[in-house]
């Protein structure tokens, strides 16, 4: 079985191991209910002897009490080393990224506190094979962060930073979910995780420090002054424009992301020209206001100019 | 000992049945109580209709009301104001800018029915059942939230109309504090109020462009905060405003009011006028250091509450910005804040950039409101001279 968003068909490490324990509770679950249904069937059709067994202290003890503790006991234990092992001191070649839940959106942040620092949103590309230590937080309520093929779901909280470390085994594209209900289009708060190989993954990053490429013809350059005139710089940043807002997404290099919207519409000019003049419908209630007002002209532009911004 | 308990001849039940049962005997008769009142009522209902069906009752305003009718009429009303107004909690009034607003609307709007300090009503209207009062006298029975009420939702039967804009309670405010004056005002005191020159006729007619403007310039060019300043703004920005009241699509009862009869060609040619009038480039209000919070507002915004800088759309040349944003740079303090409250509170949201900013004042706070309208007003506006370069 194969797909973007399964439990079921892990990428990595931690996914993996999460799938085996899911496997091991699920076979041991469906064996003990088989041994259930076997002592129910004996105890109303077995001869005497082994109702009387079945119906002994001894018996109730060793299967009622002591088998279930140990049984349990050892879930825990596997279970605790499985998610505690995450917590645990990253690797000196880890990666290092901080995610922000938003209402409706993921602020991603790379080698944050570093001179290298970026900032990104709505898509995690990473490199298959190196750890990466994530650092969960949340700007207004709590949120959850889950790539279901990458790893378990960790909640995003606010005043507070959880840690999650995965490693992507394979390159792919992974979706993930907000997986705790975080008011309004809760279910369009979504993203995905891209992995590349380690050069790729290197070149993606040093194009992501680049500012925003200059307008290559007429159209992207009329653009720019729409994105400007219409003022969505106050939200949004493009780096290398007087672009400097910060409440909105980064969009200095938005056209290299798969989606709009975090996640919500493919990213191409039409759906970008959609989502300018016609969000508050895509995605009711997020935070940004539509710019409905626009001329046809200007939203073409407009979404020509963000195209360009690979 | 539950089967004593059960019994239905002892304790308090078979006492009330006593009772029901002596009622027996009346049932019958109650029966054909009953029928004669549904037969009266149906009579009623029957003649009823066929008296108004055959039409002697006369609507003519000319005979006035039967005997004692008018005085029911007026008990009803009275009565209906007061339990409906009872709840409205009157704001603070007596604002010298409301006094002018509201002045300068019962020129424009009441005047011609109910007179003015300035003069007379229409001689049309004193035929109307019933004619419109002269409310000098009537003013000082009615309570402030009264007249609020009554000014807002107009009185049912009698011609005075509603509110064109309901969810401009503001509007109507300015309306009550004039009337509130009203009783004891001089003519010359209504004309200053009003901004009517010495020479004009009370109830301006329009033939022409010089009437036009005189309606306009009453409001628009008079040295005061009470009306927003048109001398920022560029000539399409006036033009969307004025279609936008004319059509209903911005809320206003005074701009309605005084755009709905205005055509296309004479909306270009105010905006034109307007768009072309010299700037007063004296800031309103003299910048002090208080205003650094209204600053900050407008250069950074408030990011942590999603309130982004104000000057990212609202810049202060033209050629940076969409015709659908104003220029804010030395507009009156008081019209901003109140703008803002209006986009804040949904009252201003019939349009799609008024839907924009109101998704943007309702994250900020009234603390926030206030600074950066008085930083704005404090502010030098571009001179007309650059005021349209795109």
């Amino acid at each position: 079985m194969s797909s973007m968003q399964s439990v079921l068909d892990p990428q990595g490490p931690e996914a993996a191991a999460i799938t085996t324990l899911a496997w091991v509770m699920f076979g041991g679950g469906a064996a003990i209910c088989l041994a259930v249904a076997g002592l129910v069937v004996m105890a109303m059709g077995g001869g005497a002897s082994v109702r009387r067994a079945i119906a002994s202290e001894r018996f109730v003890v060793w299967t009622g009490i002591v088998v279930p503790t140990v049984v349990l006991a050892a879930l825990l234990a596997w279970g605790l080393v499985l998610t505690g092992g995450r917590n645990g001191a990253a690797s000196p070649q880890a990666l290092s990224v901080e995610i922000t839940g938003e209402q409706w959106w993921w602020r991603i942040r790379y080698l944050p506190g570093t001179p290298d620092a970026v900032e990104t949103a709505n898509e995690l590309t990473l490199p298959v094979g190196r750890d990466v230590e994530l650092r969960l937080v949340s700007r207004d309520v709590i949120h959850s962060f889950w790539v279901p093929s990458l790893a378990g779901k960790v909640d995003m909280i606010p005043g507070t930073v959880n840690r999650l470390r995965l490693r992507a085994s394979r390159a792919g594209v992974y979706r993930g979910q907000c997986a705790e209900y975080c008011g309004g289009p809760h279910a369009l708060m979504s993203f995905h995780a891209v992995a590349l190989e380690a050069q790729e993954f290197d070149s993606w990053l040093a194009n992501q420090r680049r500012p925003a490429t200059a307008p290559a013809d007429a159209d992207a350059m009329a653009g720019r002054t729409v994105f400007l005139k219409a003022g969505c710089h106050g939200c949004h940043t493009v780096r290398g424009l007087e672009a400097t807002g910060i409440i909105g997404p980064d969009l200095t290099h938005v056209a290299s992301r798969l989606t709009l919207g975090a996640a919500t519409l493919p990213n191409d000019r039409d759906h970008f020209r959609r989502w300018v003049r016609d969000n508050q419908h895509l995605k009711p209630g997020n935070r940004m206001p539509s710019f409905g007002f626009l001329a046809e002209r200007d939203l073409d532009q407009l979404a020509a100019w963000l195209g360009s911004l690979k | 000992m539950s089967s004593g308990t059960r019994d239905g001849r002892r304790g308090g039940r078979p006492m009330r049945e006593g009772r029901l049962r002596r009622l027996l005997p009346w049932l019958p008769r109650a029966r054909v109580l009953l029928r004669l009142a549904v037969l009266a009522f149906a009579l009623v209902v029957v003649g009823g209709f066929l008296t108004i069906w055959s039409g002697v009752y006369s609507v003519a305003a000319s005979r006035g009301h039967w005997p004692g009718f008018e005085l029911l009429l007026k008990f009803a009303m009275r009565s209906s104001v007061r339990t409906h107004a009872f709840a409205i909690d009157v704001p603070p009034l007596g604002d010298a800018d409301q006094l002018r607003r509201g002045a300068a609307h019962f020129q424009q709007g009441c005047a011609f029915c109910h007179g003015s300090p300035a003069g007379p009503s229409m001689l049309v209207v004193r035929g109307t059942l019933p004619e419109p009062p002269d409310l000098t006298p009537l003013v000082p029975t009615w309570q402030a939230n009264e007249l609020f009420w009554i000014v807002r939702n107009g009185l049912k039967y009698t011609g005075m109309p509603a509110w064109p804009a309901l969810q401009r309670e503001d509007e109507v405010w300015d309306v009550v504090t004039f009337l509130r004056a009203l009783p004891t005002m001089t003519p010359e005191r209504y004309r200053e109020l009003a901004g009517l020159a010495a020479d004009e006729p009370p109830a301006s007619r329009r033939d022409d462009r010089q009437a036009l403007l005189t309606a306009c310039a009453r409001c628009h060019e008079r040295d005061t905060t009470a009306f927003p300043r048109l001398d920022l703004q560029t000539e399409a920005h006036l033009l969307d405003q004025l279609k936008a009241y004319a059509a209903g699509h911005r809320a206003s009862g005074f701009m309605q009011a005084a755009t709905a009869e205005l055509t296309d060609a004479e909306m270009a040619w105010l905006a034109g006028h307007y768009a072309a009038r010299p700037t007063k480039t004296a800031p309103a209000i003299a910048p002090e250091p208080s205003h650094r919070e209204g600053e900050a507002l407008f250069r950074r915004g408030a990011p942590e509450l999603g309130v982004p800088a104000c000057e990212a759309c609202h810049a202060r040349e033209a050629a940076r910005r969409e015709r659908a944003y104003p220029a804010l740079l030395g507009q009156h303090a008081a019209y901003t804040a109140n703008q803002l409250r209006l986009f804040k509170s949904g009252a201003r949201n019939t349009t799609e950039p008024a839907r924009l900013m109101a998704t943007i004042a309702g994250r900020m706070t009234d603390e926030q409101i206030n600074a950066v309208a008085a930083y704005l007003a404090a502010q030098v506006p571009l001179p007309e001279g650059e005021r349209n370069m795109r």
